[in-house]
């Protein structure tokens, strides 16, 4: 079953056309590659997606339309983005950064402060043990106490991704997670994301880096221009001639 | 000697009272500014709101205790009729549109006279406790009360902020799309911060009129507002802490400085303008030198990026 399906979707900014007549469809439980060269409309696509753009075109999310929704309500369904530039919030420490994120937190309901301490103590303890769990994989748990503003921009990618993590989504979007991230943890965090793929978690990646995508994708999509051009598994993409051409055109 | 301690007591009383108000009345727009992130300029409004409700439900015929609260809830109320529209728009017009409200508010305050009476202003409302209350004693007993209240709103907020919920207040603070894409209704949120914060207002403006048993709408001049933020830039933005020793530091300057007046040869006029200055002189070497403000934390500073 596809959980998102994208139909024939626009966004224009002024003549620019970022994306063009987009249709695309994720099954549940997969991984999808999102390729193409800079300024192809990947990230405009993510931001239609989550909400945080209006475009024209229906898209579909766990069978909702989810166009006409604010992002939070998109989030609440089980979709959780990162962004391309990371979004720390650098004025609050790593570990607050992740003890925002999960849903549903007594705390965040202002009687319940109130009304129930320790409904809220004791969820705040589990918040806080699972954000310890989160930051040891991403090997940054050194850093919980930090404010988020002293971490180098590799370390706030990571930041953002273990904070999506808090949330267990049924759907993550990913904008270049691997961009500043060193090979090996890069390694590692494929690794997790196909774990995460395995017990039914889907996943949409912005990646620019071809092996590492090809090799955590179950299908890859291609965008060039707005457009996707190409779709399909890893293996017949890097067959496609005009694929190769656009990545290989700029390298010679 | 004692003459000495006979005219400095009342004196300093009356330094804490004022500042007890403005602490409070400023720790409602620190829960907006500091925690939240949202620039009204026109907090003044819900000192008024109170005041005003205050004292016109007891003089209809209410306890007082509930006029208080009519007057707290109301304040709370009008937050939210304020805040439905305009916590939408973009930070600069949400500062204009907020101090437009508390003039409008000020004007109709004036000109409504079969309603507040306009320009003549209310007196002759009942204070609290007064019939029990030696009259020599009142504003000492006004001093406790209000410390009292002082310390519930102060510990209150300072358990907010610290919950999850402070820690959404401080999401939106900084970047409001951060907390959009984890899923928390950022709209609401900073509706139930301009809510809170208006009710605070409210309460320090039925404090305010109790104190000086006296109010009319150029009591709450859009001169008001600004000591607020005067003192929370003081003080340390997002410090609940620095916002009542801001308060006192303001309250105790302001006053301090209306003696100097004899050995300046200034018109009375003319020293009013000339403590704006010097205010204004302190702020920027503040900021030059300590611009977190005296308890803020440097690395929570709004204004920074
Ligand atoms: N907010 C915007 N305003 C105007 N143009 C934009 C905006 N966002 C993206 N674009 C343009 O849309 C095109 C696609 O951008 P983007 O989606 O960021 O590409 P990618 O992520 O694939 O590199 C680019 O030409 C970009 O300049
Ligand atoms: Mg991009």
């Amino acid at each position: 079953m596809d959980i998102l399906s994208v139909k024939d979707l626009k966004k224009h900014f002024g003549g620019v056309k970022a994306v063009d007549g987009c249709s695309i469809a994720i099954e549940t439980g997969t991984v999808m590659g999102l390729i193409g060269p800079n300024g192809a409309g990947k990230t405009t696509m993510f931001n239609l997606i989550s909400g945080f753009e209006r475009g024209v075109g229906e898209i579909m999310f766990k069978g909702i339309r989810t166009d006409k929704l604010s992002p939070f309500k998109i989030a609440r369904c089980g979709m959780v983005r990162t962004f391309q530039i990371p979004r720390a919030l650098t004025k609050m420490t790593v570990s607050e950064n992740l003890m925002l994120a999960p849903k549903t937190q007594a705390g965040e309901r202002i009687w319940d402060v109130w009304l129930r301490p320790r409904r809220v103590r004791e969820q705040e303890r589990q918040i806080r043990e699972k954000s310890r769990d989160i930051l040891e994989f991403f090997e940054i748990s050194h850093l919980g106490d930090e404010y988020a503003g002293a971490l180098s921009g590799g370390q706030k990618k990571l930041l953002e991704m273990a904070r999506a993590m808090m949330i267990d989504p049924s759907m993550m979007l990913l904008d270049e997670p691997f961009a500043g991230v060193n090979p090996t943890l890069a390694r590692k965090i494929s690794r997790y994301i196909r774990e995460l793929r395995d017990d039914g978690m889907t996943f949409l990646v912005i990646e620019h880096d071809i092996p590492a995508i090809t090799k955590i994708s179950d299908r890859i999509v291609f965008m060039n221009e707005g457009k996707v051009m190409a779709e399909g598994e890893p293996a017949e993409i890097k067959r496609r001639r005009d694929v190769l051409e656009v990545y290989m055109g700029g390298e010679g | 000697m004692i003459e000495y301690v006979d005219t400095l007591l009342p004196y300093i009383t009356t330094i804490l009272l004022i500042s007890s108000i403005y602490a409070i009345f400023s720790l409602g727009l620190n829960l907006e500014w500091g925690f939240t992130g949202i620039i009204n300029f026109g907090h003044v409004a819900f000192l008024a709101i109170g005041a005003y409700t205050t004292v016109m439900f007891n003089m209809s015929g209410f306890p007082l205790f509930l006029s208080v609260i009519a007057g707290i809830v109301l304040s709370g109320f009008f937050g939210l009729l304020l805040g439905i529209p305009t916590l939408r728009l973009r930070e600069d017009y949400l500062a204009i549109v907020t101090i437009g409200f508390s003039e409008v508010l000020r004007f109709i305050l004036l000109n409504e006279q079969w309603l507040t009476r306009g320009p003549f202003g209310i007196h002759g409302f009942e204070r609290p406790l007064q019939d029990v209350i030696p009259y020599q004693h009142y504003n000492t007993f006004l001093l406790i009360l209000y410390l009292v209240i002082l310390a519930i709103i102060y510990l209150s907020l300072e358990r907010l902020v610290r919950s999850p919920w402070g820690r959404v207040l401080k999401s939106i603070r900084e970047d409001e799309a951060v907390p959009s894409a984890l899923g928390k209704n950022v709209f609401w949120y900073r509706l139930q911060s301009l809510m809170i914060g208006s009710a605070i207002a409210g309460l320090a403006g039925a404090m305010l009129a109790f104190y000086i048993s006296y109010i009319d709408p150029n009591t709450f001049k859009p001169i008001e507002t600004f000591h607020a933020w005067i003192i929370i830039i003081l003080g340390g933005t997002a410090s609940n802490k620095g916002t009542i020793v801001g308060a006192l530091v303001f309250c105790t300057f302001l006053s301090v400085t209306q003696f100097t007046n004899r050995f300046l040869p200034f018109t009375a006029h003319q020293m009013g303008a000339f403590r704006m200055i010097v205010i204004g002189l302190l702020l920027m070497l503040l900021m030059m030198y300590k611009p977190e403000g005296i308890f803020g934390k440097k690395e929570e500073l709004a204004l920074s990026d």
